[in-house]
């Protein structure tokens, strides 16, 4: 009995190995590895946060003083205006802006992209250190806190949400999907008949689009959450589910069989996923995240749901997106009509 | 098993004058582990049976999967009623493949499975209702393919390619996995439809089967063509004995 048991589990690990499920075994901790490496370190950059100062605000001289000189604490941009900093807020490039309150109210707003968020504890307890440190006190140099992105903690995940299920369904389900028809040589039967390539690979791209639609309507039918603007909205999820279910419709003509299509799946799930999610959390990987077709997604889907940011602004987004979708379905295109692992 | 005349199925051609169907020119196909198929030159008549044989890797598959589409060749041509094959949508209609293993969607029903590639081909349903009954599938038309057994996926199989009624007909080893009763049924399915004036090209490993089948006989071994011509002259010659003796 026990011979069969090794004898057998022995076989289901070389079948793991030819359909190459191990290799999510080695590329998962391999990725968060490599996740865990960009991540900000404590101790280096995470506690040097870029602090946005208005160039014409008459900031209390000790304040500034005490800003400037924390140097371990943070790096201090000047910008002209207050819209320019709020610009560059949203664009990541400053993490806090500093505003003299109006009326003449004492201590300083913070506008800050998100109130609930690691980032913007960490500069009101720098400060209230600083503070603490310079007046022997720490209670009034920050007497507000405004946020950008307005909604709550269910508002503000939502994008992830929207990129997980965009990416599940292209990743995940279109793949296989697609890889399962080339295994079973229904594609084949399929092209033995009047029916043209371009037909298939479009059919295909409708499934992955209305899969997507549902699931976004259904999330936002269940938790009943603002869409913001709506046609930047509409826009987006349109052009975000025609570039992934390209994407993974190209996936799937990469793949022989279905579990071979699952595998890859992952392979480029997760790495789309968790790069452009997390990238609110770390500055590097804010960095390495924009080379990835998920993350103008993301940030778009997160500009209009959260600062209800118009399709106009978010046009070079859109633009990309589109035209990666229409890359990887002419590439799906070419491997149709090479049969390209189709026997 | 009898089946339902199935000619009642197929247009009749015979009367016809005969004519080159299909032209293959120098058609090479080359894998990267084994030959696949050498340079071939071809001409079969419309009207023909001819059996494909010879032992496992010897090109023949490989030849009807490049005939039926599946396979891009890598260099030469074939020509269909002087239609290129390139041309996929102008052949489709004038070539069928019933590949080995019946490529059907195994989660939908017999029904559902006819309905769609009529749809596609554009037919009538009440064709479906003539493959039925010709194939004796009546009984079956509501049940899931996946529960059928292979012999009666092989005849769903057969059904659909006979929905368009295409002129030329390929199989590919249409007798294998199926029992005595099942593979006699298929080979009186072949002579019908060879009566009634298709052009049939089918793969078989077995020679002895097909001795009193095939008009024409061709042989393949390691991706070349070693014979072509009568069975008479093939079961007389040296290469059958070299071959499976």
């Amino acid at each position: 009995m026990i011979k069969n048991i090794i004898i057998l589990t022995l076989n289901d690990l070389a079948i793991s190995f030819k359909n190459k499920s191990i290799f999510l075994i080695l590329f998962i901790p391999f990725f968060v590895y490599v996740s865990l490496m960009l991540v900000d370190e404590a101790g280096v950059d995470i506690q040097k946060t870029r602090i946005g100062l208005i160039q014409s605000e008459p900031y209390a001289p000790v304040i500034l003083d005490a800003v400037q000189s924390a140097d371990t604490l943070f790096t201090v941009l000047w910008v002209p205006n207050e819209e320019e900093g709020k610009k560059q807020l949203k664009e990541k490039k400053i993490d806090g802006l500093l505003l003299r309150p109006e009326k003449e109210k004492p201590g300083l707003v913070l506008v800050v992209l998100k109130k609930e968020s690691v980032l913007s504890l960490f500069i009101v307890e720098g400060f209230s250190a600083l503070q603490r440190a310079v007046e022997g006190h720490d209670m009034n140099w920050i007497s507000d806190i405004q946020p950008l992105q307005e909604g709550g903690i269910q508002q503000q995940t939502l994008p992830t949400w929207v990129l997980m299920l965009a990416l599940l369904v292209s990743f995940i389900i279109m793949p296989a999907q697609i890889a399962e028809e080339k295994e079973k040589k229904i594609l084949l039967a399929l092209l033995q008949t009047p029916m043209r390539e371009i037909e298939w690979l479009t059919a295909k791209l409708f499934l992955g689009m209305i899969l997507i639609f549902i699931a976004v309507l259904f999330l936002h039918l269940m938790g009943g959450f603002d869409v913001g603007n709506a046609l930047a909205y509409f826009a987006f999820i349109g052009v975000g589910s025609f570039c992934f279910s390209s994407y993974g419709i190209f996936l799937g003509f990469l793949c022989r069989n279905q579990a071979s299509a699952r595998t890859l799946g992952v392979i480029f799930y997760l790495p789309h996923l968790l790069p452009s999610a997390l990238s609110d959390f770390s500055q590097k990987l804010s960095t390495v995240a924009p080379f990835l077709p998920s993350y103008p997604f993301f940030e778009s889907v997160k500009s209009i749901l959260l600062d209800h940011t118009g399709i106009t602004a978010l046009f070079s987004a859109w633009i990309y997106l589109f035209f990666v979708g229409l890359l990887t379905f002419f590439m799906a295109y070419r491997l149709m009509k090479k049969r390209w692992l189709m026997q | 098993m009898t089946l339902t005349n199935p000619v009642k199925v197929i247009t009749v051609l015979s009367g016809k004058e005969k004519f080159m169907q299909i032209k293959l020119q120098q058609l090479t196909k080359t894998y990267k582990e084994k030959r696949g198929l050498l340079p071939m030159d071809l001409e079969v008549e419309e009207g023909e049976l001819i059996a494909l044989i010879g032992h496992n890797g010897a090109g023949k598959s490989t030849l009807l999967k490049l005939l039926a589409g599946w396979l891009i060749p890598d260099k030469g041509q074939v020509f269909v009623d002087g239609v290129n094959l390139k041309n996929r949508l102008a052949v489709v209609r004038k070539i069928g493949f019933v590949p080995e293993t019946p490529n059907l969607f195994d989660f939908f029903t017999v029904g559902y499975n006819l309905r769609l590639f009529a749809r596609l081909f554009q037919i009538p349903f009440q064709r479906i209702e003539e493959i039925l009954k010709a194939f004796n599938l009546l009984a079956f038309r509501n049940n899931k393919v996946q529960v059928l057994s292979k012999g009666l996926k092989q005849r769903v199989s057969i059904g659909r390619t006979l929905l368009a009624d295409p002129p030329v007909l390929l199989f590919d080893e249409p007798t294998s996995g199926i029992d005595f009763d099942m593979t006699k049924e298929i080979y009186r399915l072949l002579t019908e439809f060879h009566r009634a004036g298709k052009t049939i090209i089918f793969t078989s490993h077995r020679p002895e089967e097909i001795k009193t089948l095939a008009t024409r006989i061709i042989v393949l071994h390691q991706g070349d063509m070693v014979f072509d011509g009568s069975p008479q002259t093939y079961f007389q010659s040296e290469i059958h004995e070299k071959l499976y003796q």
